[in-house]
């Protein structure tokens, strides 16, 4: 990611069989989640992080959910 | 014996082209941070234009002007290598982990549930395709050797399958180096007996090379006739560690011992750490050292009792960088602990000694529940976090293995 933010969103997401984020809240201006281009998941002690790479059809974002603190980050952008 | 190679196509450089779609068809190099120089992986457009890995930044760009350099992150390749080897398991109990990208599978009688070899290898491909978007070349052959060489034969996204018998015709014209652990040192010596082939080595004879080489000789000649008895070491079953170690390849190279100091602490915290979790206490610590010309090397010092106490190895780490005078600045440094002694739950027979257990218990405890470093010695909060650097493809993902980050 070319600047890192790691700041809370808001997310609309999906949990059906995983997590799909659909959309999210930054600053006040709704992202819509046109494209997940890769997941993958950390641990941080026990709590597992899931990343997402998504796209918003202009830009390419990094957000987190911990699974355990049920927080949703935006970890960073690439324009 | 049938013997499956997988090696994930360009792994770290097609992982990032996955994220980004920006990325894709496009010559990219992975470093391992903004200050690092040196590429880890070159996705097969960068290599078009002879990028290659190891290569700094300056002379990638002058191959390729167009390369992208794209900042790796660990965390990305170790869970997409775990969910590979998962993959890889559903189709076999006996999986051997490699490196990140590369694993042995041995499919001998897998055929009445997945069908003939190249079936195997076709649905393997198919669902580490659906499940991470990207391609491994894969070699089928009777040993691991064989199967190496098959899956270094197509890339990217190739199968290869060696039988039986074409192994000798194969082989006949094939340089020396191509194979699997013949390094360029190697090729050279064997060329130096006028051996340059696997037919030449295959044919030559056992005597004069054990007389060169030693053991490995007859070992060499067997490899030149395409025979190889290693077994495939499933996920779990090696051997209890020899060693524990891990090394840090630095942001940038460093000449300051006192810098250096905090990242013996930090290596030793972790050589400390991953030693306590496995019961496993070592008589020798060494530090290794890599300049920045790439020569290496390694020292270690002695201790009367066995040891998996961060500060007795951090102190002894620093007692052997403080005994070398260093001709350049250093690019690499490593501790390890090693002559093992196994079962050490002996009790300590002096006060302080169990106190300073009770600490190193309690510390792990709260790292193992919020993260590693959440708890560490105070130097480390000096400066900055060093940062974990990219990993090196010989890391695994499973088992005390020696962790090498070049
Ligand atoms: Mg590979």
């Amino acid at each position: 990611m070319s600047t890192v933010l790691k700041e809370p969103i808001k997310v609309i997401a999906v949990f059906d069989n995983g997590v799909k984020p659909v959309k999210f809240k930054w600053k006040g201006r709704v992202y819509p989640v046109k494209e997940i281009t890769y997941a993958w998941t950390s641990k941080e002690g026990d709590s597992r992080i899931m990343h997402f790479s998504v796209s918003d059809g202009a830009a390419l974002y990094e957000i987190t959910y911990d699974s355990s603190a049920l927080k949703w980050s935006l970890e960073g952008v690439q324009a | 014996m049938i013997v499956l190679h997988m090696d994930m196509n360009a792994f770290f450089a097609s992982v990032e082209q996955r994220c980004n779609p920006a990325l894709r068809g496009k010559p990219i190099a992975v470093i391992g941070s903004s200050k690092r120089t040196v590429v880890t992986t070159a996705s097969y457009e960068a290599r078009k234009f002879g990028v290659k890995t190891g290569m700094n930044k300056w002379e990638a760009k002058k191959k390729c002007p167009s390369l992208i350099f794209v900042i790796g992150d660990n965390r990305k390749y170790i869970d997409t290598s775990v969910r590979v080897l998962n993959i890889l398991k559903d189709f076999s109990p006996k999986v051997e982990a490699y490196s990140i990208d590369e694993a042995f599978v041995d499919i001998t009688g897998t055929d009445l549930l997945f069908g003939p070899p190249e079936e195997v290898a076709r649905r393997i491909k198919e669902r580490i395709r659906e499940d991470t978007g990207l391609t491994c070349s894969i070699g089928i052959a009777p040993n691991k050797l064989l199967a190496k060489l098959a899956s270094d034969m197509k890339k990217p996204d190739g199968l290869v399958i060696i039988r039986e018998e074409d192994v000798s015709k194969l082989l006949n014209d094939l340089p020396v180096g191509e194979l699997w652990g013949i390094g360029p040192r190697l090729t050279e010596h064997l060329s130096g007996l006028n051996v340059r082939t696997c037919g030449q080595l295959a044919a030559f004879p056992a005597s004069v090379l054990r007389e060169r080489f030693g053991i490995i000789g007859e070992r060499l000649k067997l490899m030149g006739q395409g025979i190889y008895d290693s077994p495939i070491v499933p996920i779990g079953e090696e051997e209890a560690a020899k060693s524990v170690g891990h090394s840090t390849t630095l942001p940038k190279d460093i000449a300051d011992k006192e810098v250096l100091k905090r990242y013996l602490l930090k290596l030793s915290e972790m050589v400390g750490a991953r030693s306590r979790a496995h019961g496993l206490k070592g008589r020798k610590v060494s530090l290794t050292i890599r300049y920045g010309d790439f020569f290496t090397f390694t020292r270690q010092k002695g201790l009367e009792q066995p040891t998996n106490d961060t500060r007795v190895i951090y102190s002894l780490a620093t007692d052997i960088l403080g005994s070398i005078r260093l001709r350049s600045a250093v690019r690499l440094v490593g501790v390890t602990i090693s002559d093992i002694a196994g079962g050490c739950r002996q009790l300590p027979l002096f006060e302080g000694e169990r106190k300073r257990e009770r600490l190193v218990n309690a510390v792990d405890l709260v790292n193992r529940h919020f993260g590693d470093f959440t708890l560490t010695w105070a130097a480390l909060f000096e400066d900055d976090d060093p940062g974990p650097g990219v990993i090196s493809p010989a890391w695994r993902p499973e088992g005390v293995k020696r962790v090498n980050v070049r």
